[in-house]
């Protein structure tokens, strides 16, 4: 589905590559974990494979075709992205934000019609959001604005969802919310799901496939379950890891 | 409790306030526009404009004259000028994502004002003066936009600050022309040019005027939904799949056009791109879809009543930027005290 070919990327003015020489390929209807330290690449992958970010070498393809050569609105019908700051424009209403999802299916003098609009009262409510609608999006908590922006990737209705830490704000309660959201979503629909995070756990939770990163390059993919080691999590966060399977599923903590 | 929003929730309600605010705007414009016409130092009844417009009886000739000559270009432009302004300021604010920005940030007036000093002092003619003020305001803006893009990270912050280096760079060139300037004569007019006046407003600046500004608007009211999507910024922009480069200096063009051509007729007015787009959005909200087409309408209300403030009470004309002024800035701060309040009901 995704496939990414020796992609190497420098930001302008720096000496060194923050992606070097990634080769990558994400299967359909899977759920996907970039995994690594803060600064290992993660987020500039995404947006990558998303198209933000033009690669100085390499490719990157959807479906066979290579991302730079479509229209942003081919992009958006193939992709959603929920970017890690949603700060800005705050004084949108939830309602609003959300009917943004349908951008990619309108030409540029169209507005959201009505039945689209009762599309998005729909799965705002089917989400368990329907009490937000009236809300601007500086009145929500960092939860809830998180489940507003996973709602307006499913309203865009991508066949792939790319999620830039998504629980990196969130206290505990927020964060299994989000993640059961997610498995949820990858369960019932046939959406293919890229996030990145730095909680192995996370990726243990979802029983996904993981992609390890460190210094800009991939160091090992596979299942959680039998990549999750100590061992290869020694080699990212250090000697001091703590790995425990007595809760029904495996947990990694720091002595 | 979710059931009882979702009962409160009437995803038309924007819409309908749109509507509402758009016919009162109408009825508005119109009110103003004939108290336009009858307003001013010659002292005309309603009767008396009805009779002079719709009738071709000679008795009413010098009302005729007066109207058609004097009132009715003068009106017009000033509907056009006050609607331009108003939705370039708007357009400045989403695109920058900064709502105290106007349109002359990327220094459109301070070159176009030193552009028309520059040709004032050259003894060029009105049309010149124009003609100048235009082209330097958009060189101005090339220059600003040139500077900003030296940058490796060319943000909107960076354009800003090159907007606000550029500007400073004007205003001193502008103080130096005016040091030159004779006191008596040319003086005198580049301040007044500097302070904006629709005085010597002609039926002939329509044929330039009208099918610019009509165009510029209509553009900004068809791309209104994908206004909306760049208002989040680049990146969410260009994931709901918006070209943001590419409308992000198609909106900076028509804006820059939009207001140029405004301060190379009628000088530089100010306040109304700030205050006019505040108050629209307390109206209907922040959505671009409702916001320009109010504000269209909206500032050409505010122009015509400013203007007809500027002759209709005192002997000699007052510049119309000392009257957007005046009452532009009770105006904003009313505004936010108001905004204040709002958030405090909904808390």
């Amino acid at each position: 589905m995704i496939n990414l070919k020796n992609i190497k990327f420098k930001y302008k003015n720096n000496a060194y590559d923050v992606i070097n020489d990634v080769t990558l390929n994400i299967k359909k209807n899977t759920i996907n974990v970039l995994l690594g330290l803060n600064a290992c690449g993660k987020t500039t992958l995404l947006k990558i494979m998303n198209g933000l970010l033009k690669p100085q070498h390499g490719v990157v393809e959807i479906d066979g075709e290579n991302i730079i050569s479509m229209s942003h609105v081919e992009r958006a019908k193939k992709m959603s992205f929920v970017l890690q700051r949603q700060n800005i424009a705050s004084d949108f209403t939830v309602f609003n934000y959300l009917a943004i999802g349908y951008t990619n299916s309108l030409k540029f003098y169209e507005q959201p019609t009505s039945s689209q609009k009762e599309k998005v009262v729909a799965i705002a409510e089917e989400f368990g959001i329907g009490n937000l609608l009236n809300r601007l999006l500086d009145e929500l908590s960092g939860g809830q604005l998180q489940m507003v922006s996973i709602c307006k990737a499913l309203i865009q209705d991508s066949e792939i969802i790319l999620l830039d830490e998504p629980t990196s704000a969130l206290d505990m309660r927020n964060q299994n919310k989000v993640l059961s959201t997610l498995k949820r979503i990858a369960e019932e629909t046939n959406k293919t799901i890229i996030i990145t995070t730095h909680n192995p756990n996370h990726a243990l939770y979802l029983k996904a496939n993981v992609v390890i990163m460190n210094k800009g390059k991939i160091i090992n993919e596979g299942n959680s379950e039998k990549l999750i080691t100590k061992e290869t999590l020694t080699e990212i966060y250090g000697n001091d890891i703590c790995y425990s399977n007595e809760l029904d599923y495996n947990e990694v903590s720091f002595k | 409790m979710d059931n009882t929003n979702r009962m409160n929730f009437d995803m038309n309600k924007e819409k309908k306030r749109f509507l509402l605010f758009l016919v009162v705007g109408i009825v508005l414009l119109f009110i103003t526009f004939c108290l336009s016409l009858i307003a001013g130092r010659y002292k005309m009844s309603l009767n008396q404009l009805v009779n002079a417009i719709f009738t071709s009886d000679a008795s009413f000739d010098t009302e005729r004259s007066v109207i058609m000559l004097l009132r009715l270009p003068r009106s017009i432009s000033a509907i056009l000028v006050g609607a331009a302004l108003s939705v370039s300021g708007l357009i400045y604010q989403e695109l920058f994502q900064n709502k105290l920005v106007s349109p002359d940030l990327l220094g459109v007036s301070s070159g176009a004002g030193f552009g028309a000093a520059l040709a004032i002092i050259l003894g060029a003619s009105m049309l010149y003066v124009g003609l100048i003020a235009f082209v330097f305001g958009l060189l101005t803006v090339a220059l600003t936009l040139g500077i900003a893009k030296l940058f490796s990270k060319n943000t909107a912050l960076i354009l800003l600050l090159s907007g606000v280096v550029v500007s400073g760079f004007m205003s001193s060139a502008l103080s130096m022309v005016k040091f030159f300037a004779d006191q008596e004569t040319t003086l005198a007019q580049i301040t007044f040019w500097l302070m904006g006046s629709f005085e010597y407003a002609k039926m002939e600046d329509l044929k330039l005027l009208f099918p610019l500004i009509f165009i510029g608007t209509t553009t900004l009211v068809v791309l209104r939904n994908r206004i909306n999507v760049i208002a989040l910024g680049r990146e969410d922009a260009k994931a709901s799949g918006v070209s943001y480069d590419v409308y992000k200096y198609i909106l900076i063009v028509i804006s820059t056009l939009l207001t140029a051509i405004s301060i190379s007729f009628y000088g530089v007015i100010s306040w109304i791109g700030l205050v006019i787009p505040h108050i629209v959005r307390l109206a209907v909200g922040r959505q671009t879809q409702f916001t320009i087409p109010i504000t269209i309408v909206f500032g050409g209300i505010f122009m015509l009543l400013a203007d007809i403030i500027c002759r209709a009470f005192t002997a000699s004309e007052i510049p119309i930027s000392a009257i957007t002024g005046l009452i532009g800035t009770p105006i904003f701060i009313a505004i936010l005290f108001l905004k204040k309040q709002v958030v405090k009901l909904d808390d």
